[in-house]
């Protein structure tokens, strides 16, 4: 342990810490700008620069290394001398006109210069008007405000290793640019939207939330949650307003993604345009009209005890509780998309294991297209020395650039053979593993970690309630399908005499049903998901479902009851 | 195998300066001239590196007899073989000619450019042939590593850099020996030593120079380096447009791996060491230390914190050791030849010799080694051979675009880190750029700027956004649209720059501009009060540099196309809206117009001053009257003083509706126009003339009336009623020698013997011999019109050399030619005599440092004395204001006796004024006449009640019209001006320029190039971009 003094206060802290970090731990508040907890530190900015004893210039605090006896003064007159000589030249370099902002309230760069009673300026603002990138669907960026902090270009390379975004040019014309300065849209970017998050400013800016409310004026309000667009269950932050998402941002604390998401988690689900299904309906002389609750429930339970065979098949996005339901409910039951092979071997791993990796073997899945975040953690292991090898036309193309070898099903020993010197392997899978590449893999048992991919986002969460994917009768008498909100419909359904569609929108499907029951959204359910690594997450509703949706497991707890299952 | 035994080598440089000036084409022609004449077993051709002698290349020194030719081309070579090589005699049109005695100097050790030098880092540059490693071995080359890997530990190496005190290079000045320890102590296996060979200062060619004339020095101090810390693996990091360098290293590695000095157990030891040049991509900021890691890592080359310093983290993360390529080349002599001999030169902290790239208005530009300590004015002016052309010193810029410069007072500065740090500049890589008296400083500041800032890396923002922020209030002053507060603007940007940027480029940013706020403070204000630039650089501030170099601005382009079109009274009323002494200009004005001509770049300058005199003598029938008001003001205002000062306010004054009277003590007026200039220069009845039209303005001129004895100034105040007075009674007092003697009889003071002269009583000197002190226009003037009054002989006595006479030099030379006699580097120290004067005792002197003003400072030689016989002694070394008038009731003065003003020419008491030499001391027409200009704009508002106006922007400019095509006048050249012989000068009182005849002077008019023109024309580009 060293021991510090900042401003005048004695500390004992970790050696190897900066002054930012010992300052934060002691409740010192040091300003900072292009610092983001998430990623590395680089001193550009200049707003943390802190008086440190026996230095002749002053020091960024964010990379400054604590040291026995150190005296640091971080609100001395020299350092606020500097931090408003910085924030004058900031303010001098663009646009940041606030109140034309949509950041405006929320910014970083605002705050700095209120904290910093920054009341008028000192240069003259000959500054051009800088280009607006928006050539991305989701967001774009805005050179006018930007302040060059680079947090979107760290964020691009270290959190999602994609390596979109850096600089062109250099001093006073330095720019923000993508890849080798093409626009946004034309870029290698992958929407993921991380730069969007970290941007301290207005200059990468959401299209769909921009001015539709501050946080610190209170207009949203925030509630983590689990994505289930995949299987990964990133944590997410939702940003709602009156019973609205107004945007989603990726939670820095939650396992497995901790600040990554992709472009389905953050974009995609924002999308949805089909009508919102509120109340039960019923089929009536061939068509279907609103009833009430009690009216639709009887019904199905008319539906099923006539059945001499019935069945369930739901969504893959539905939680632990609905499963459970389910299962007590349905003798037969399936979630939809293609099934996992089983191994029959492997330790299985987590998502933690791609960090330290120094082979991945990636076989018969393209995480890229199914489940990105694990695609972009792969991405960084490399970054980190990892070897990538492809099996099986796995990767696809966002991987395939970067593998060492990549290799058909039949000839899967050559990569073992190579992989067999790595000390620490990880073998991810998908449902297009072969056999014989699934055969060939298991000599790596016992020294690599193996990671399905599975299709569903809460498969391992269906597995361990019962539920698994359906296999397939050809037709029963009565079928109860749960939608649920998914975007993707089951492509073949088993035919049915009678259908029961539990769905928050309005659908091809449930327009066949006999009976629809409403469910709610994503947003409004409450509950337990199991992701692909077998970690159960908890998650509360954002905000209530619409007046009349019950909770998505209730229709089928009732139908239990009501079919004498309970 | 052996070579054959020669008797002479022929080393040709082939470094980049001298290949630019064509030494390619010389080798070539050299080598067929050898063959053609079967000299090539006798005479071997060598072509070397960088011998720094840039400035006069191609060079070419011919051993054993060591002879050195400059701008040598091919026709030149039969010659050189044929006298030098066959006849061994010396072809003396290409020796080296010493700038200011034009004495040629055959021989490479005799010239002074190479005098002060000491080769440690450039001992082998020009004299071996790069590409030839056994060359190198020759000169000691490898020993210092054979001594190293067999005698000594990486510990002895270490602590014997440590004590020779040797200092990186680069710039910052840390001790090579403890970056080494350090790096060496750091944990780790992996460890890499660096070569930082990214020079990009504007102007500077040090490490380049030794890349391509020695690159083994850096390459063995590189391997001994890494032994030193334990390194296996090296770079260089070489900009990639010295491609030369590029290809010299790559072939000096090569060679070293061939003969077992690079690689696996390098003689036979156990270290090995492997080293690759890096080529970067020419971004300036690669020079700083993590950048230029991050480039060879292969990243995007910006600067990152330091800590972690390199030496713990450097490339890839592991323990780097960097250094300069100069401070590599200077590791093998320090081990050969121990650290107390390279410790014994030097200064008490800064040891050894600093290499510089001497650029800029020098005349030896190229590259010197020179013992720290030097001061900067030897480097400049000893080794540097002074500035070309005659022209001023004005500052030296060290440490390259971040460092900064150094006025005229700076330059007994040694030349060490800590000397130049806390002068205001920096020692920095080496670069030194000299700038004389048309060096605009705010211009070189920004110019710096200019490049700094684009050299920014754009990471952090005191730098990106600073640099950007200062350049753009540089242009707005440089463009004449900046305010007094934009100083303290920059001076913040600058305190922040410096405190908060990452790097030292951006920390150092500034540091020109400092420097230049520092010492040239006045430019500055010059350029946004007045909207003046004192050295006529900044564009959008110089109409044309004639005009601007008028102390009274007169608009020499449009009277001169006056001329040139036949409109003499149209060229004359242009003239006389700024200065009324056309007849009296035309003859005695130094022109400063002329110095500053443009036309003299290419070939002479116009002949403007007698282009002026010409179209005033045309004007002979219908004399000049100027228009005044007819409606006066109340106030009445008094002018002391009938000078070419109070003349001047008078008539301006006047002609703004005053009643001016002037008093003049002496029977006629005119003032030193009347009473001291010689009747030879300026004929009385011509300048009587001017002196009419400026009472048929209604100016009363009272002669023989004498302030102080006639009237006070509070009567001029009081009962005479007067609102404003002007004081232009000149400077009438002769310095005295203070030396003994001085008051025997013969002694008379040049003021006295001048003023005699002309008002007809003069001393007798016909026959006797006369010793004139001093170098001034006063001491000329009073030489040849002892000459002309019958003298026998007449010396002129001064202490300095000719190039600081602050008399013009066609002056000097006229007397000269005349028959006055010279004694250059002499002081009297001793009057002879018996009561009357028979001689003038004499002490040659020598030329010591550097004063303020930039001149050396002559210092007496001890046993030198001399007697000069002389009858006549006339002293003029200098005049000083006659305050005795003012009855002890002056306003206040300064330390020379001028009177004190404000920068409008108000004295210390209400209602006075002060112009002309009463201000300046000693100066010229023109000087006094701009200074009546401002004095009667000042009286008028202090009168009026209103802001004072410039008197640069008194009257508007009109562009005349160009009647001649420029193409056809492209060849002309000056017209010489018609002269008395001397023979027949020396004896009469006549004009000596006899004047132009019509046509002569309408051709010489049309050789003016009408810069005006172009101002025009950028203005209203610039009207155009701003709309």
């Amino acid at each position: 342990m060293v021991h510090i003094t900042i401003n005048g206060q004695e500390l004992t802290v970790e050696p190897g810490m900066t002054v930012l970090q010992a300052a934060k731990q002691a409740g010192i508040d040091i300003p900072t700008l292009c610092h983001h907890p998430a990623i590395s530190d680089i001193g550009a900015c200049r707003m943390c620069l802190v008086e440190v004893a026996k230095q002749r210039a002053l020091q960024p605090a964010c990379t400054f290394p604590v040291t026995e006896g150190m005296e640091v003064q971080t609100e001395s007159p020299k350092v606020v001398a500097a931090r408003k000589f910085v924030l004058q030249l900031l303010f001098s370099e663009r646009n940041h006109y606030c109140m034309y902002c949509q950041m405006s309230g929320d910014c970083e760069l605002q705050a700095l210069a209120y904290r910093y009673g920054l009341d008028h300026w000192i240069y003259d603002r000959p500054f051009e008007p800088m280009p607006v990138d928006g050539s991305r669907r989701y967001f774009l960026l805005d050179h006018n405000r930007c302040v060059l902090c680079r947090r979107c270009i760290r964020a691009c390379e270290e959190i999602v290793a994609n390596h979109t975004l850096g600089t062109r040019q250099r001093g006073s014309k330095t720019m923000i640019s993508a890849d080798l300065d093409v626009p946004f849209g034309k870029s290698t970017c992958v929407s993921c939207g991380t730069c969007l998050q970290v941007c301290p400013t207005g200059a990468v800016i959401d299209r769909k939330s921009a001015y539709r409310g501050r946080v610190s004026r209170g207009d949203v309000q925030s509630s983590k949650s689990v994505c289930v667009g995949c299987a990964v269950g990133c944590g997410v932050v939702v940003v709602h307003r009156a019973g609205h998402i107004v945007r989603i941002e990726s939670d820095w604390d939650a396992e497995p993604s901790r600040g990554l998401l992709c472009v389905t988690g953050r974009f995609e689900q924002l999308e949805e345009v089909r009508p919102r299904l509120t109340k039960p309906l019923v089929r009536r002389n061939g068509t279907l009209v609103e009833t009430d609750w009690d009216a639709a429930m009887e019904a199905a339970v008319v539906g099923f005890r006539k059945a001499r065979t019935s069945g369930a098949i739901a969504t893959g996005r539905a939680t632990n509780e609905t499963f459970r339901a389910l299962a007590r409910t349905f003798a037969l039951t399936g979630t939809w998309g293609k099934p996992l092979p089983v191994l029959g071997y492997g330790k299985p791993g987590t998502l933690a294991d791609l960090e330290g990796a120094d082979a991945i073997v990636v076989a018969g899945a393209d995480p890229a297209e199914t489940h990105r975040v694990v695609a972009y953690r792969i991405r960084r292991a490399l970054d980190h020395g990892a070897r990538l090898f492809l099996v099986d036309g796995g990767g696809g193309e966002y991987l395939q650039p970067f593998a060492t070898l990549s290799v058909p099903p039949a000839e899967a020993a050559k990569v073992v053979e190579v992989v067999a010197d790595a000390s620490s392997p990880v073998v991810i899978y998908g449902a297009g593993l072969q056999e014989s590449a699934l055969k060939a893999l298991k000599a790596l048992d016992g020294k690599a970690t193996f990671i399905g991919l599975p299709a569903a986002a809460n498969a391992r969460g269906a597995e361990a309630e019962g539920v698994k994917s359906w296999n397939g009768t050809s037709a029963v008498d009565a079928l109860y399908v749960l939608a649920g909100d998914d975007p993707a419909e089951p492509q073949e359904l088993p035919q049915a005499g009678f259908l029961v569609v539990q769905s928050a929108y309005r659908s091809a499907l449930t327009d066949r049903a006999d009976v629809v029951l409403p469910s709610p959204a994503w947003a409004e359910r409450s509950g337990h998901v199991t992701n692909l690594e077998g970690r159960t997450c908890a998650f509360e509703a954002a905000f209530p479902a619409p007046e009349g949706v019950p909770a998505e497991w209730q229709p089928l707890a009732t139908l239990a009851e009501r079919l004498g299952k309970a | 195998m052996a070579e054959p035994l020669y008797r002479a080598n022929v080393l040709v440089c082939g470094g980049t300066g001298c290949t630019a000036s064509g030494s390619q084409a010389v080798r070539e022609a050299m080598a067929r001239e050898l063959e053609r004449r079967g000299l090539t077993g006798e005479v071997r051709l060598v072509e070397t590196g960088c011998r720094g002698f840039c400035a006069m290349g191609p060079v070419m020194i011919i051993y054993p007899e060591g002879i050195f030719y400059c701008q040598v081309t091919a026709a030149d070579v039969p010659t050189i073989v044929e006298e030098t090589l066959v006849k061994g005699r010396v072809v003396d049109r290409l020796t080296y000619k010493e700038p200011v005695t034009h004495k040629s100097i055959p021989f490479y050790k005799d010239i002074g450019f190479y005098g002060k030098q000491f080769r440690i880092a450039l001992r082998n540059c020009g004299l071996i042939n790069p590409e030839n490693i056994e060359e190198y071995i020759a000169r000691d080359g490898y020993a210092a590593l054979a001594k190293v890997l067999t005698e000594m530990t990486p510990e002895q190496v270490i602590d014997t850099v440590k004590r020779a005190g040797l200092r990186g290079r680069g710039g910052a000045g840390f001790p090579v020996g403890l970056k080494w320890e350090l790096c060496r102590k750091s944990p780790g296996n992996e460890k890499y030593i660096l070569c930082n060979a990214d020079e990009g200062d504007p102007g500077a060619f040090m490490d380049r120079s030794i890349l391509e004339g020695d690159p083994h020095s850096v390459v063995e101090g590189m391997i001994i380096g890494s032994y030193a810390i334990g390194a296996r693996e090296g770079y260089i990091y070489c900009r990639a447009e010295y491609p030369l360098a590029i290809q010299r290293l790559k072939i000096a590695i090569q060679q070293a791996e061939e003969y077992g000095l690079l690689g696996d157990n390098i003689l036979g030891s156990s270290h090995s060491f492997r080293l690759h040049i890096k080529e970067g991509a020419g971004a300036f900021v690669c020079g700083e230390e993590t950048a230029l890691m991050a480039s060879v890592e292969g990243r995007r080359g910006e600067p990152r914190p330091r800590p972690p310093y390199p030496a713990v983290a450097g490339l890839w993360n592991k323990p780097s050791n960097i250094n300069n390529v100069k401070s590599y080349a200077n590791i093998p002599p320090i081990i050969l030849n121990g650290a107390e001999w390279f410790a014994s030169r030097g200064t008490e902290r800064s040891k050894g010799t600093a290499v510089f790239a001497l650029t800029g208005k020098v005349n030896n530009t190229g590259l010197v080694e020179v013992p720290m300590g030097i001061t900067l004015g030897e480097i400049i002016f000893d080794v540097g051979g002074g500035i070309p052309n005659g022209k001023k010193f004005k500052a030296v810029q060290t440490g390259g675009p971040l460092g900064g410069c150094l006025p005229a007072s700076h330059l007994n500065t040694p030349v060490d880190y800590e000397s130049l740090t806390e002068a205001g500049a920096t020692m920095g890589s080496g670069g030194m750029i000299v700038a004389d008296e048309d060096t605009c400083m705010v211009e070189l500041a920004k110019f710096f700027l200019t490049f700094a800032q684009a050299e920014s890396c754009g990471k952090c923002v005191p730098c990106r956004v600073g640099g950007k922020r200062m350049l753009e209030i540089l242009t707005r002053i440089c463009e004449g649209k900046g305010t007094m507060e934009d100083l303290d603007t920059i001076r913040e940007l600058a305190d922040g720059m410096n405190t908060a940027s990452l790097c030292a480029l951006g920390q150092l940013t500034p540091g020109p501009v400092r420097a230049t706020l520092r010492y040239f403070l006045d430019e500055y204000e010059a350029h946004i009060r007045d909207k003046y630039c004192p050295a006529g650089v900044c564009k959008a501030l110089v109409r044309a540099r004639c005009i601007n170099s008028c102390p009274a601005g007169v608009d020499v382009p449009s009277y001169v196309a006056a001329i040139a079109a036949g409109k003499y009274a149209e060229g004359l009323a242009i003239h006389r809206e700024r200065n009324p002494f056309p007849l009296a200009c035309g003859r005695v004005c130094p022109a400063f117009c002329e110095e500053r001509c443009r036309r003299g770049d290419i070939d002479e300058a116009v002949a403007i001053r007698q282009l002026k005199r010409f179209m005033a003598d045309h004007e002979a029938e219908v004399p000049w009257t100027p228009t005044v008001p007819a409606q006066k003001w109340p106030e009445r205002v008094a002018v002391v003083g009938g000078g070419p000062a109070g003349l001047t306010a008078a008539l301006r004054l006047a002609e703004r509706g005053y009643e001016v009277t002037v008093f003049e003590a002496a029977p006629e007026p005119g003032g030193w126009m009347t009473y001291g200039i010689p009747e030879y220069r300026l004929p009385k009845a011509i300048l009587r003339k001017e002196i009419e039209a400026i009472k048929r303005a209604g100016v009363e001129i009272r002669t023989n009336t004498a302030l102080g004895r006639d009237f006070t100034l509070d009567d001029l105040m009081g009962k005479m009623g007067y609102k404003a007075v002007v004081l232009a009674i000149g400077t009438q007092v002769s310095r005295r020698l203070r030396i003994p003697g001085e008051d025997l009889s013969g002694v008379i003071h040049a003021t006295d013997f001048l003023r005699s002269v002309a008002m007809g009583q003069a001393p007798d000197v016909a026959g006797k011999r006369v010793v004139v002190v001093g170098g001034g226009n006063t001491a000329i003037d009073a030489a040849r019109t002892a000459l002309r009054r019958g003298a026998a002989a007449v010396h002129i006595v001064y202490r300095r050399t000719r190039a600081e006479m602050p008399a013009q030099p066609s002056e000097v030379a006229e007397a000269e030619e005349e028959g006055v006699q010279l004694h250059l580097l002499a002081n009297p120290v001793r009057i002879i005599g018996p009561g009357y004067v028979t001689g003038v005792e004499c002490q040659a002197q020598e030329l010591g440092p550097f004063d303020e003003s930039g001149r050396r400072r002559p210092v007496p030689l001890e046993g030198s004395e001399f007697l000069i016989p002389a009858e006549v002694v006339i002293p003029a070394v200098g005049q000083g204001v006659d305050l005795s008038c003012l009855n002890g009731d002056a306003p206040e003065t300064n330390r020379d006796s001028t009177f004190r003003v404000n920068e409008h020419l108000a004295t210390s008491r209400e209602g006075v004024f002060a112009a002309g030499d009463a201000v300046l001391g000693p100066a010229t027409v023109i000087q006094a006449v701009a200074q009546g200009n401002q004095v009667a704009l000042a009286v008028d508002a202090y009168l009026r009640g209103k802001p004072v106006v410039n008197a640069r922007q008194m009257t508007p400019y009109r562009t005349a019209e160009l009647t001649y095509k420029l193409e056809d006048y492209a060849e002309a050249r000056r017209a010489s001006m018609p002269m008395q012989e001397p023979a027949a000068r020396a004896h009469n009182f006549n004009e000596v320029e006899l004047g132009f005849a019509e046509e002569a002077a309408r051709e010489e008019a049309r050789r003016c190039l009408r810069c005006d023109l172009e101002y025009e024309e950028y203005m209203a580009s610039q009207r155009g971009e701003e709309n």
